[in-house]
């Protein structure tokens, strides 16, 4: 089970699909993780309130890449002002261990970030 | 055509030579058997001593010393060990309380130092410059009146760097001290001659040089012999340094792979420095990154690369048809950015984003532009995935 779940972030990290930067107005936001070097940032085509498409541009170990390619299916269709993101659920779902928490912290922070430029920018 | 990874990690572990795993398994089929080789008193016990014996003139012919001065152990921790903590045991009864080591040795003569501390002896670990060197100078300034003992690698495990062990051997026999060479990565890579080094103590193991794992040695200088407390008790094998009943299948693997050695090293270093050369030319153009040692004289199987913009468990883990190490083999089981780089003045992420690649004797050309070209497709592909102008 452990090593069929690990080829998860295997495929994911080889493939990284919905990887990219998107285009002229999509929202985005950025964290950092300074002692491992790690950053994500998201970028999101926000349509209707609604995230249509999310991209990711990803510097971090395989657990994390896996990560933000699960992350960013998964915000599709999510109200952009206000994603819901669990990292824990993540980490659990890609079998990751629990160091790498700290890491997957940076999908959510991001999140967050992208939702207040987001919110921002709401007339 | 092969599925496996092409095997770049020789200094973690070099494979084992054919040749000295058929003289291994002689050892161990052979009808005719072996006994004891404390035990004169039948054929079997000599046979067995007169196996041991010759692996042992080859381990000594091999670094230019003579067959009693090697006592055989189950590697090189275990002669690193017996070294520092044996010596510097020895050296405290005489009031010598003082050992000059380097941040940048293994961790095998580095715990040990330290199990010297918490003994009451003082430890000064000297910082290299960013090349890697530990000069002669710092030796000389960081001598006390009661120095015993310096404990320094001839070449660095990670970087491949080599020290100028020879000036340092004349500074400790010039002052009376002991000087213990970690020679592990330089034995079979590069000549060795313990009298040119002025080493009293030199350790080396077999599975560095395309022996088995679990058999090292340890050279003991002869005249004049350095005093060091045994580690283990029993029947007072190896001169009464290493009790234990000698393995002879383990001790031939490592006379064997000395042998071979020795008849490798007119050639087998310059070859082995051109692959790496010629890895390092071919990832050069990736730009963005950094040969440890750079400027430093250095083993020729080791090359060292730091590669910024990139996650080094990222790409180690993209590097799905190579096998290599991240820092040391060491290091990469243990998640920590490597020590040793970080004494070299590397951040935590630059440590981090370091891969070790060492050749050894089966690699070929294709080996290298291979591995080149999967390592600069995964690089370019991470920097690509990451953050623009990160």
């Amino acid at each position: 089970m452990q090593d069929r779940e690990r080829d998860l972030v295997r495929r994911l990290f080889e493939a990284t699909p919905r990887a990219g930067r998107g285009g002229p107005g999509w929202v985005s936001g950025a964290a950092r993780h300074p002692p491992s070097g790690s950053e994500l940032r998201w970028h999101w085509l926000v349509t209707a309130g609604r995230i249509e498409a999310a991209r990711y541009e990803v510097r971090g170990c395989p657990d994390l890449v896996a990560g933000a390619a699960l992350a960013a299916e998964l915000l599709e269709g999510q109200a952009a002002g206000l994603p819901r993101l669990e990292p824990r659920q993540l980490l659990s779902r890609l079998a990751a261990p629990t160091e790498k928490l700290g890491k997957f912290l940076l999908l959510q922070d991001a999140a967050e970030a992208a939702a207040i430029q987001f919110r921002s920018q709401r007339p | 055509m092969s599925d496996e990874p092409i095997y770049l990690d020789h200094a973690a572990s070099a494979l084992l030579d054919p040749q000295v795993a058929a003289a291994m398994c002689a050892c161990l089929t052979d009808t005719v058997g072996y006994g004891n080789s404390t035990n004169f008193a039948h054929a079997y016990g000599r046979r067995a001593a007169a196996k041991i014996e010759a692996a042992r003139a080859e381990v000594a012919r091999l670094i230019g010393a003579t067959a009693p001065s090697i006592l055989f152990t189950s590697g090189a921790t275990e002669s690193d060990n017996l070294a520092v903590l044996g010596a510097g045991r020895a050296n405290a009864a005489r009031g010598l309380r003082h050992v000059i080591t380097a941040r940048t040795e293994h961790k095998a003569v580095l715990a040990a130092c330290q199990q010297l501390e918490r003994e009451g002896l003082t430890v000064t670990y000297l910082s290299p410059g960013a090349d890697g060197q530990v000069l002669p100078g710092a030796v000389e300034a960081a001598w006390q009146a009661d120095t015993g003992l310096v404990a320094l690698m001839l070449v660095n495990n990670e970087t491949g760097v080599r020290q100028d062990i020879a000036a340092i051997g004349a500074l400790t026999r010039a002052r009376g001290a002991l000087l213990h060479v970690d020679a592990v990565q330089a034995v079979g890579h590069i000549p060795v001659d313990v009298d040119e080094l002025g080493a009293d103590l030199l350790a080396l193991s077999a599975h560095k040089l395309h022996g088995p794992t679990g058999v090292g040695a340890l050279y003991v200088r002869r005249t004049p012999r350095p005093a060091l407390v045994p580690l283990q008790f029993g029947g007072g094998h190896e001169q009464g340094l290493r009790s234990g009943t000698l393995s002879v299948h383990q001790i031939v693997g490592l006379g064997e792979a000395c042998r071979l050695a020795g008849t490798r090293l007119p050639g087998e270093p310059a070859r082995q420095s051109a692959l790496t050369e010629r890895l390092w030319q071919q990832l050069r153009p990736l730009g963005g990154v950094a040969r440890n040692g750079e400027g430093a004289p250095r083993a020729p199987h080791i090359l060292s690369v730091t590669f910024a913009g990139v996650d080094g468990e990222a790409l180690r883990f993209g590097l799905t048809g190579l096998a290599v190490s991240g820092g040391s083999s060491c290091a990469s089981g243990s998640g920590e950015p490597s020590y040793v780089l970080r004494a070299l003045g590397r951040s935590d992420v630059e440590a981090a984003a370091t891969v070790r690649f060492s050749v050894g004797c089966t690699t070929t050309e294709a080996d290298i532009d291979s591995a080149a070209r999967q390592v600069a497709a995964e690089v370019g592909r991470l920097r690509a995935l990451a953050p623009a102008g990160a």
